[in-house]
């Protein structure tokens, strides 16, 4: 039997529904193909989602109201020289109090959850999900891919096929497009979801994420460099927990993860001093999974620039490479090539034309995006293998802060900067987006209120919070003329940004460091815009469509 | 059918996937390397060389088709609608 669509989108993982959505209000027959039986609970991720994926991605996430687990402020990062004895140094990077936790680093979330809402817009948009469906092959005519053979038999043609598909890629390897990573460039994550009561995370936590790393000897996580330290994400009652180790070391030889995995979680869950006396008394074992990423496949300048498009097919996310090498996120990168290549998917039907070298617009917007370049080509992580062989303190810690700690600014300013500039030339109102969207997440969060695009109004809910962000909307557009010259003026001064945060950075740490010491005195002010924050009505925050 | 695991709650394995990974005997080495990475312990080695003991706990994550040098792992998903899945991810 056959079938014909404009677009199939193969995965609805936390690209393919981004792209099916808009394919299909472009008025495209669109369908997604899925092998689990319910979209997400094949996935496993860590997960935090930078601010960046929601402040830059699709506009119905930014404008929704998506299931999240907790905002995140950001990192308190454990530098550790000796267990032991306890000789530990902390590197933190945080959006300080009273700004925090209102305006988030990040958000926490399950995957399953949050992709089931991403697929529920694209539904609601148009497209079709067939589920427990696996694409084990493409059909080819005349060297063009025109569809999708199933696990079931069929041979769904297409016009143009988005390949979602994820980090493996067997699809693609199989079509002959890409092929199988090495394994040095994939790291195996070995994650834990414990439960925990919320006052216990509150308390502990609060809204920031904790990493942990130290010297190899110590065996505590694996070897610098070669994957990461413990990862602990807080939930709402809930800590997911992970350590991620390459499936090869420099010289090739495969580490024997098996037995490494329960080395290191029994030595750092029973040795680290929060997780041993604050944590382990209230937290019980829930979930233990594992899976592979792509952590260094952006460093090897070969396997970055394998293929992403071919004749009739786009790839996209972790399906074309672009899991971070530095900060361990991917589902930005996710959305935004989704939003491109359903974008270059428009216009090449619309041409009438799917070749690779039409596709090939795909691959260049999406290597100009900024963030996803910044992403994919980041060493940090890597270099941390550097501090191993020093095997010196300040290396350790350097290396941590350069990529974990406030250093980062000395390399995200510059992407950072031309996408908020960009963003703000693009939707004169985007700023107001953005305040409106951290008050709705927090809001949501606060009265676990997820689902739809509006949420109901709470009648009897009175306050002036509405007047003050009716006050800031109306300074927003009375100065957007003056922000859309600025920032058409400021776009080619971007690239200083990195220069001027290194020139800056021994300032900038010490006023990081010494806001955060200081926040005892914002403490009643935090109070007063959380409380809020949850005391206002949704109407405030609503997106109009 | 509804399979779970003492070692690793919080997944369920569903339906029946069948022989999904296999094994090229004529290719493989007997290096182990599959066998190291394997948190759900799904080989064995027999006769030198490595066999599926049982996919009954198989994460999907590919590990052992990445770290097989030889090209001895012959890794597909299982059918659509089978193998782990979980709420946990
Ligand atoms: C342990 C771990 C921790 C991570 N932590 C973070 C984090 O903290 N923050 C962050 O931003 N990112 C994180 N990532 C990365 C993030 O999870 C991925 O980048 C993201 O899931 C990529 O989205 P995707 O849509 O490209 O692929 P996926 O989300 O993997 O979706 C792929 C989908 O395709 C389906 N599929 C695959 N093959 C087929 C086929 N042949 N036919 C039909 N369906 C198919 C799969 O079932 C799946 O639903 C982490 C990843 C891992 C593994
Ligand atoms: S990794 Fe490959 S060659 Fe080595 S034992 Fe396993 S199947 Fe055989
Ligand atoms: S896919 Fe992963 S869990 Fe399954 S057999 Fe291979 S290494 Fe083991």
């Amino acid at each position: 039997m056959q079938q014909q669509y404009d677009v199939v989108v193969v995965g609805a993982g936390f690209a393919g529904p981004v792209a099916a959505k808009k394919c299909a209000e472009a008025g495209l027959k669109t369908l997604m193909l899925e092998r689990s039986e319910n979209p997400g609970e094949k996935v496993i991720s860590g997960l935090t989602i930078p601010v960046y994926g929601f402040l830059f991605g699709p506009s119905f996430i930014r404008d929704g109201n998506p299931p999240i687990e907790r905002p995140v402020d950001g990192i308190r990062n454990y530098v550790i020289y000796d267990i032991k004895t306890s000789d530990i140094d902390i590197v933190e990077l945080r959006i300080p109090r009273p700004l925090s936790p209102v305006m988030a680093f990040g958000y926490n979330a399950y995957c399953k959850p949050f992709i089931e809402w991403e697929v529920k817009k694209a539904l609601e948009s148009g497209a079709e999900l067939r589920t427990s469906t696996t694409a084990v092959d493409v059909i080819r005519e005349n060297g063009c891919i025109k569809g999708i053979v199933t696990d079931r038999g069929e041979n769904i043609r297409a016009g143009i096929v988005i390949n979602c598909e994820g980090s493996q890629g067997i699809l693609a390897v199989k079509a002959g497009i890409r092929e199988k990573y090495p394994p040095e460039a994939i790291s195996l994550a070995d994650t834990y979801d414990y439960e925990c009561p919320k006052e216990v995370i509150d308390k502990v936590f609060g809204h920031t994420l904790r990493f942990c790393w130290g010297f190899d000897e110590q065996m505590i996580a694996p070897p610098l460099g070669h994957g990461n330290g413990l990862m602990s994400w807080p939930y709402r009652n809930s800590i997911h927990w992970m350590q991620d180790q390459c499936l090869a070391l420099d010289r090739g030889q495969v580490p024997n993860l098996v037995r490494l995995f329960d080395e290191y979680h029994e030595n750092i869950t029973s040795q680290l001093p929060w997780w041993r006396d604050e944590i382990a008394p209230y937290a019980g074992m829930r979930a233990r999974m594992w899976e592979g990423f792509e952590i260094f496949v952006g460093l090897d300048d070969r396997l970055r620039n394998l293929p992403n498009v071919a004749d009739g097919m786009i790839l996209v996310g972790d399906a074309a490479g672009l899991e971070s090498t530095g900060l361990c996120d991917g589902v930005p990168a996710a959305w935004f090539s989704a939003d491109i290549a359903a974008d270059v998917a428009i216009e090449a039907l619309k041409a009438d034309d799917t070749s690779a070298a039409f596709l090939k617009k795909y691959a260049k917007r999406m290597k100009a995006h900024p963030i996803i370049q910044w992403t994919i080509t980041c060493r940090g992580r890597w270099n941390l293998r550097k501090a191993q062989e020093s095997h010196q303190r300040k290396d350790l810690k350097g290396g941590v802060n350069y990529q974990f700690g406030p250093g980062i600014l000395t390399h995200v300013g510059t992407p950072l900067t031309r996408c908020i500039l960009g963003a703000m030339r693009k939707d004169l109102l985007v700023m107001s987006k953005w305040v409106k969207m951290f008050i709705r997440y927090y809001y949501n969060w606060e009265h676990e209120r997820f689902g739809g695009e509006r949420l109901s109004e709470r009648p009897g809910v009175k306050g002036t919070q509405g007047l003050a962000l009716l006050l800031f909307n109306i300074v927003v557009i009375v100065l957007s003329p003056l922000s859309l010259v600025l920032a058409w003026l400021l776009a080619p001064l971007a690239w200083a940004v990195n220069p001027f945060n290194k020139l800056l950075q021994p300032l900038i740490e010490l006023v990081l460091r010494g806001w955060i010491k200081m926040e005892p005195l914002f403490r009643s002010l935090t109070t007063l815009t959380i409380n809020s924050v949850k005391q206002s009505n949704p109407s405030i925050f609503n997106i109009s469509k | 059918m509804v399979g779970k695991s003492q070692k690793f709650p919080g997944v369920e394995w569903v339906g029946d996937t069948g022989n999904f990974i296999r094994i090229d005997e004529a290719k493989c080495t007997g290096c182990s390397n599959c066998l190291k990475v394997c948190l759900g312990r799904c080989f064995e080695i027999r006769n030198k060389l490595a066999a599926i003991k049982s996919l009954d706990e198989c994460m999907e994550c590919a590990a052992c088709w990445y770290v097989c040098g030889e090209g001895a792992v012959d890794f597909s998903w299982p059918p659509g609608g089978t193998g782990y899945r979980s709420d946990w991810g």
